[in-house]
């Protein structure tokens, strides 16, 4: 079976992210449901235009990532180790951003504790930045590795990093939704 | 391929050297199996232990050796370590182990992966048993809110206990993806999933059960800990009950996850000494996948008593009652296996009906509290203690000790010694039906349980004396047990690759398995590869139907015994 590594790599990684869908589908109902519990004026601290913008960056990253499998399946493996590099970098802005964010946030009063509001929207949140600090190592780690003409055109250890990324840039669309634009129930 | 069977050597085995670096480093999947099951057998020894304290404190009324808080610490570590260090790697390790063997594969899909979760699990009960150094957890293994919050148990070791099962349980989810990856890809030619070993299939569809329900206790506990570290509150000024639905959506199937695999193991074992295929295949197998859907759907059914409401509890208590359906059918297909089979009684065959008896007993209790009005009755009695050890004890570690029996020639090439295993069989059956039966009693009685003591109450007294002291005789069961598998290893009698006269691949390799498992596979036609290859003009692929019109009894060739 020639295509077996490639398939089970990935396999193993749908696997492992829909088990890590469980996670954060319980932590984002937890917020959606305790804000019937308590009053969560806190919400209107955060500002979705704002984060938007740092949001994009996220989701660009993904876009980013696209172009450089793609190079890499034509053989230009410093066309793709150069992309792998981009989309680390654009990660990593967007972790940064999220870290100003939230000490923004916590200077005006929006702690852990502030209210449950916070309180879920900081575990979960923090999950996904944890998620994304994992995957940067891992991006440079290909563009070291691509650049240096390791990665074969058929490399499904990549293809599933690739996939995690992706997975983590879907997440954080779900977590921009339900805790900048929706207003609550 | 798949051609030429090789003629594996029935040589006595070389006694296994222990190598402690080989065990540490290894990647093996035989290996890996092993040392769960070796980590298990220490953990069962610590949580025996706790247990055996806890039944002496309770042996007479009033007793003061393990009074309040200390009998809780050991409530709490006891019921942790035997769930998740003790069953679960037992049940791993025979998955590990047993589950490319019988598919026909090298090795599990992802091997460094696999010792990655091993060490994950590991890390997990050490830390779990560092926690007495920083306040042992005393919240019980169910850590309901908001007594798990720092305001009622403010010690670190709950802290402790949490980290311990993040860690450990990332270790489990791991390897539900190994399993997973590995039943899907690594099936040899021509084992078709309607063909696999039903330990396989069922060790399959627990990969199922673990990936979607550990994520639940870990994202529980991560809310613990936000709540506890950070004091975000969101069991105590948000919802306590919102702990009790995330923990029991894992907690639940976290039961099934502990018994399907077992299943798997009685599956194999009892046609094997029935002489007979297994009946009705295609139930047993789709029955599973039936349960482990069923299983995430009656999580609240340990929530009778919280008042969610009688739509919520008369819904959960339906689909309670469903699971038993599935359950039950597959109780009489190991009993139709073995009517008009030639059945023959040896230890592994023991193991396995006492298995059936006290599962089937601990089944018909848990249906019992599927009818609301008697849960709420039953609830936090010593009912629910001997109903879950019942199912746990007398079910999941009965079927790991049938497993164990049946699979040691092929774990060591050695026979586990027969007189020392009935010795152990005996004990462990009088003293586990004399542990827990009387328990039914007590908690019809009102004896509540997590309670360090009770009132000297006529009838009370003399249940839960004979209670301890059956304990004990279950202790010295258990440790015979382990004297034999330890002695065993080097003075057992050779077994040769096939003792059983077995059906499945995993007989087909040499005892041990060499590391690479198979020279090379025989052509796969049936559900009972072995049986083609050994009676090759009467293959199971191209044989009448069992019966003939008349209904006379099985053929005669089915009766053969080695
Ligand atoms: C596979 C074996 C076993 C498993 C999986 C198991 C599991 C458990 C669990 C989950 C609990 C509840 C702990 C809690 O509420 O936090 C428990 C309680 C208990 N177990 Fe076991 N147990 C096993 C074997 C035994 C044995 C052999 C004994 C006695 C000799 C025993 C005696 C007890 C006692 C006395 C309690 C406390 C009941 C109470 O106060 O509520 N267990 N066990
Ligand atoms: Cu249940």
């Amino acid at each position: 079976m020639p295509n077996d590594r490639a398939s089970r790599t990935h396999l193993g990684m749908l696997a492992f992210l829909a088990s890590d869908t469980v996670i954060f589908l319980l932590l984002v109902v937890s917020n959606v449901y305790l804000r019937r519990t308590e009053d969560h004026g806190g919400q209107t601290l955060l500002d979705p235009a704002h984060m938007l913008i740092f949001s994009v960056l996220l989701w660009g990253s993904s876009a980013v990532l696209v172009l450089a499998e793609r190079q890499r399946e034509r053989r230009d493996p410093r066309g793709a180790g150069a992309l792998y590099l981009v989309t680390a970098l654009l990660g990593a802005a967007f972790a940064v951003a999220q870290g100003l964010e939230w000490s923004h946030l916590m200077a005006r009063g929006g702690t852990v504790s502030a209210s449950l509001f916070f309180a879920t929207f900081y575990t979960t949140t923090g999950l996904h930045g944890l998620h994304v600090l994992l995957g940067l190592p891992m991006l440079v780690g290909l563009s070291v590795l691509s650049f240096r003409g390791l990665i074969g055109r058929r490399a499904p250890g990549v293809a599933a990093a690739a996939l995690y990324w992706h997975f983590v840039d879907a997440v954080w669309l779900a977590l921009y939704l339900v805790f900048y634009v929706w207003r609550g129930p | 391929m798949n051609q030429r069977v090789p003629a594996v050597s029935a040589a006595p085995a070389a006694a296994p050297a222990l190598s402690w670096w080989r065990l540490f480093t290894s990647t093996d999947h035989k290996s890996i199996g092993l040392t769960y099951m070796g980590v298990a057998a220490v953990f069962l020894v610590l949580g025996g232990l706790e247990a055996l304290v806890m039944r002496l404190q309770l042996a007479v009324p009033n007793n003061h050796l393990l009074v309040g808080e200390a009998y809780n610490r050991f409530l709490t570590m006891h019921g942790t370590t035997m769930i998740f260090f003790v069953l679960l790697p037992l049940l791993l390790g025979f998955t590990n182990y047993l589950l490319p063997l019988q598919i026909g594969a090298r090795d599990m899909a992802f091997p460094r992966l696999n010792a990655f979760s091993l060490w994950l699990l590991v890390g997990g009960g050490l830390l779990l048993y560092l926690s007495p150094f920083t306040g042992s957890p005393s919240q019980g293994w169910f850590s309901y809110a908001p007594l798990s919050e720092t305001a009622f148990t403010p010690q670190r070791g709950v802290d402790l206990w949490s980290v311990a099962l993040i860690v450990s349980g990332y270790g489990t989810t791991l390897t539900a993806v190994n399993i997973l990856v590995t039943g899907a890809r690594l099936r040899a030619q021509g084992m078709l999933y309607r063909r696999l070993p039903m330990f396989a299939w069922m060790a399959w569809v627990n990969g199922f059960i673990i990936l979607f329900a550990l994520p639940c206790l870990t994202a529980v506990l991560m809310m613990l800990e936000v709540d506890r570290l950070l004091g975000a509150g969101l069991f105590t000024r948000g919802d306590p009950v919102l702990w009790q639905h995330y923990f029991w959506l894992f907690g639940h199937p976290e039961i099934y996850l502990l018994i399907l695999p077992a299943w798997g193991i009685i599956s194999e074992i009892i046609p094997v000494f029935s002489r007979k295929p297994i009946f009705g295949y295609e139930f047993v197998a789709w029955s599973s996948v039936a349960i482990a859907f069923l299983s995430f759907a009656v999580y609240a059914h340990h929530m009778f008593a919280v008042g969610l409401g009688w739509p919520v509890d008369l819904a959960f208590g339906t689909t309670s009652m469903l699971i038993a359906i599935p359950t039950g059918i597959k109780v009489f297909n190991w009993l139709a296996t073995m009517w008009k089979g030639s059945v023959r009684y040896t230890l592994p065959m023991l193991y396995a009906a006492a298995f059936i008896v006290q599962f089937t007993f601990g089944g018909v209790s848990g249906v019992t509290f599927a009818v609301v009005p008697i849960d709420w009755q039953l609830t936090d009695t010593y009912y629910v203690v001997a109903h879950f050890h019942y199912v746990l004890f007398g079910g999941s570690l009965f079927a790991v000790l049938a497993g164990l029996h049946y699979y040691y020639p092929k774990f060591t090439g050695r026979f586990l010694d027969e007189r020392l295993g009935r010795w152990g069989f005996w004990l462990n059956v009088i003293g586990f039906n004399g542990v827990f039966l009387v328990q039914h009693l007590l908690g019809l009685m009102g004896m509540p349980r997590r309670v360090y003591t009770y009132p000297a109450l006529s009838g009370w007294e003399a249940l839960n004396l004979f209670s301890t002291v059956s304990g004990f005789v279950l202790g010295v069961g258990l440790l015979v047990l382990l004297v034999n598998l330890w002695r065993s290893r080097t003075h057992g009698a050779v077994a040769g690759p096939d003792p059983w006269n077995g059906w499945t691949l995993e007989w087909l390799s040499s005892s041990p398995p060499r590391r690479e498992n198979f020279v090379a596979l025989p052509p796969l036609h049936s559900r009972r590869p072995l049986w083609d290859l050994k009676h090759p003009d009467d293959m199971d692929h191209v044989r009448p139907p069992r019966h003939d019109r008349q209904g006379r009894p099985i053929r005669d060739e089915e009766r053969e015994h080695r």
